[in-house]
């Protein structure tokens, strides 16, 4: 399969006071389109790190970041914006809609940054809320969903403009376990039915149970790597837990 | 375009108390200038109609010659064939009529004591046809075809020095147009109150027939024109002034705005004054409007992050913000627009009455006229200002990093 992404040697350093704290210390990870593949850690190891550098939302000090064969540092601020607009799907722990948006509205957002038409954009959000099974919630804003509706808008939104890449930061993490689990559920769906790239980072050991690959990181280095243990992730799984 | 449109409305009402503040602000803003501007354009208004009606007509028809030099006799400047320059622009379109004009000046004496006069000569039927009516303070007009007296109409102040009233004598000393004095005696039928302490003390009026007797002449100083409404005064200037050119002497015409100097200097205080009042209004609206507009993006960091993270351009971010505050400048424009019309209603049916303005002494009644002008001026200001204010939030929010704005608590 096709690399999605290649994250190469990859060091990200933070001033702190009069110090310097690395948050992700020479960091290698490739990604293959269609994988399933969950970042793990204890807090402060560097998920949300990774995951940022990856959606080029930050930086890396160090190191070089490559996505669908394209050199993100070799990009300026607005092709970076284009290439996340075009290629990447963002879900948050926090949902981060848009308060004043229906579902609908919310979910139609990246295709209207994107310029696509009206029609086009009505029947890919139609289509996208009936993937996260949300077709009769569409015209309620987010304060009148419930906590798992609103992360299952966030997915909608996330692959509503069908990216190459989803980046989820901790989706389960304010969830209930029901919630959850139908989340991860739909997450599991959508990557086998349309064939689209997960990459999330998590604790959670529901979510872990279903991720293909797992990736551990552990003060800003990668511990393990369930892929470069054979496929099999029982040992990678057991030291997350 | 649309949908950023209803993101920018409905951000707007995200937050209603302050909202309500900022609308209730600019609101103010709006109301106040128009309720300012409003009594200023009535003043404006009223001073301008007064000024017409209390005798300056809306046109006046001299000799070029009374502006180019000082006269060596009475009447030396003035105008010799006014009947038929009368006939002639009483017959324009608009024209409500002709009143020719003496203006002189001479003493005049109770027997005991004397002073001096500042003299205008009428045709009572002219001034009257115009709506030229003197004030009087007590007694009557002057009649067109007085019996046998000579009447005369002085000042209340030149009543009060010469210690006269309705019915009693004085004599008027003038030097005539052959540069003798001449006399005459005339009986007060009324005593005029212009509103103006120093023009009463001197006032006298007589008729034409009066003035010419007493000057030894039939010339007249000026001839004013009455129209039916003063916004036709430019174009009726230049319908008539075809028609001065056929006089042997060299005629002008003069517009009441070039006569009227303690009008135009009235207004050029008052529009200063007003202008000073915008530009507090407009930094007012502009520095609240900072903060409150700051405010709102500090709040919304993380949605602004999630939006960016997104691949919203920038200048999109930008973009938002100056609408919503633009946005908030319409609706608070509106709010005023109807707050300070509704006011000035309210106002207008107070019957409040001010002090009498500087230099007269009729009390002035409080009204407020609706400007649709000031209207459109009052809103753009608050608008353009709202918009200037959000230019820094907007800046910020645009700026901010993706990764921190996310993390943003």
């Amino acid at each position: 399969m096709d690399e999605i992404v290649g994250v190469e040697s990859v060091s990200r350093r933070y001033p702190l006071d009069h110090n310097c704290v690395s948050a992700l210390d020479d960091a290698s990870l490739h990604v293959c389109t269609g994988e399933f593949l969950a970042i793990a850690g204890p807090s402060g190891s560097g998920k949300s790190t990774m995951l940022n550098l990856i959606g080029c939302i930050d930086k890396p000090t160090t190191g070089r970041i490559l996505l669908d064969g394209v050199d993100t540092s070799q990009l300026n601020s607005g092709q970076l914006t284009a290439l996340r607009r075009e290629k990447i799907g963002f879900v948050f722990q926090t949902f981060n809609l848009i308060p004043v948006f229906t579902a609908a509205e919310n979910v139609e957002f990246p295709l209207l940054v994107q310029g696509v038409p009206s029609a086009q954009r009505r029947d890919r959000v139609a289509a996208a809320l009936s993937n996260v099974g949300l077709t009769d919630r569409a015209d309620h804003r987010p304060d009148l969903l419930s906590g798992g509706e609103r992360q299952r808008v966030a997915v909608a939104r996330a692959i509503v403009h069908r990216p190459a890449l989803v980046l989820a930061d901790e989706p389960t993490a304010n969830l209930d376990t029901r919630n959850a689990t139908q989340l991860i559920d739909l997450m599991r769906d959508l990557n086998r039915q349309l064939g689209l790239t997960f990459l999330f980072s998590t604790h959670d050991a529901r979510l872990l149970a279903h991720a293909d690959r797992i990736v551990e990181l552990c003060d800003g280095r990668i511990a393990s790597d369930s892929l470069a243990q054979g496929g099999s992730h029982v040992e990678v799984l057991a030291s997350c837990l | 375009m649309w949908k950023f449109l209803l993101l920018a409305f409905r951000n707007i009402f995200r937050n209603r108390r302050r909202t309500v503040m900022t609308l209730v602000m600019v609101g103010g803003g709006v109301a106040g200038l128009l309720l300012v501007g409003g009594f200023f354009a009535r003043m404006f208004w009223g001073l301008r109609e007064s000024t017409i009606n209390d005798g300056l007509g809306h046109l006046q028809i001299f000799t070029a010659e009374h502006f180019n030099r000082e006269e060596k006799h009475v009447l030396d400047t003035g105008i010799d064939n006014w009947r038929q320059v009368a006939a002639s622009v009483s017959t324009g379109g608009h024209v409500r009529g002709v009143a020719p004009r003496i203006e002189f000046y001479g003493m005049l004496s109770n027997g005991v004591k004397s002073g001096v006069f500042m003299g205008s000569a009428v045709d009572p039927v002219a001034e009257k046809s115009l709506g030229f009516s003197p004030r009087l303070a007590v007694g009557r007009d002057l009649d067109a075809k007085p019996g046998g007296e000579i009447e005369a109409l002085i000042g209340t102040g030149v009543a009060r020095s010469m210690n006269v009233k309705p019915g009693d004598g004085l004599t008027l000393l003038a030097v005539t147009s052959d540069g003798a004095l001449n006399g005459i005696d005339v009986q007060i039928v009324g005593t005029v109150n212009t509103g103006y302490k120093e023009v009463d003390d001197r006032y006298l009026r007589i008729t034409l027939p009066s003035a010419q007797r007493l000057l030894q002449s039939d010339r007249v100083t000026n001839l004013v024109v009455g129209l039916d409404a003063t916004e036709n005064t430019d174009q009726v200037a230049t319908a008539l002034a075809p028609r001065l050119n056929g006089s042997p002497q060299h005629l002008v015409l003069k517009k009441w705005i070039d006569l009227a100097a303690y009008y135009k200097q009235v207004r050029s205080l008052f529009s200063t004054i007003f202008v000073f009042l915008g530009i507090i209004v407009f930094f007012m609206v502009l520095m609240s409007s900072v903060n409150t507009l700051l405010m709102s993006m500090f709040e919304r960091t993380r949605e602004i992050g999630t939006m960016l993270a997104m691949g919203t351009p920038r200048s999109w971010i930008m973009a938002l913000f100056v609408l919503e505050a633009t946005l908030l400048g319409v609706l608070g424009a509106m709010v005023g627009v109807a707050g300070g019309n509704l006011l000035g209603v309210l106002l207008n049916h107070s019957g409040i009455h001010l002090p009498p303005p500087p230099g007269t002494t009729v009390p002035m009644s409080f009204r407020v006229l609706h400007v649709p002008s000031l209207m459109i001026g009052s809103s753009l200001l608050v608008i353009v200002s709202l918009a200037l204010a959000s230019i820094l939030p907007a800046i910020r929010a645009s700026r901010l990093q993706i990764a921190e704005a996310l993390a943003h608590v």
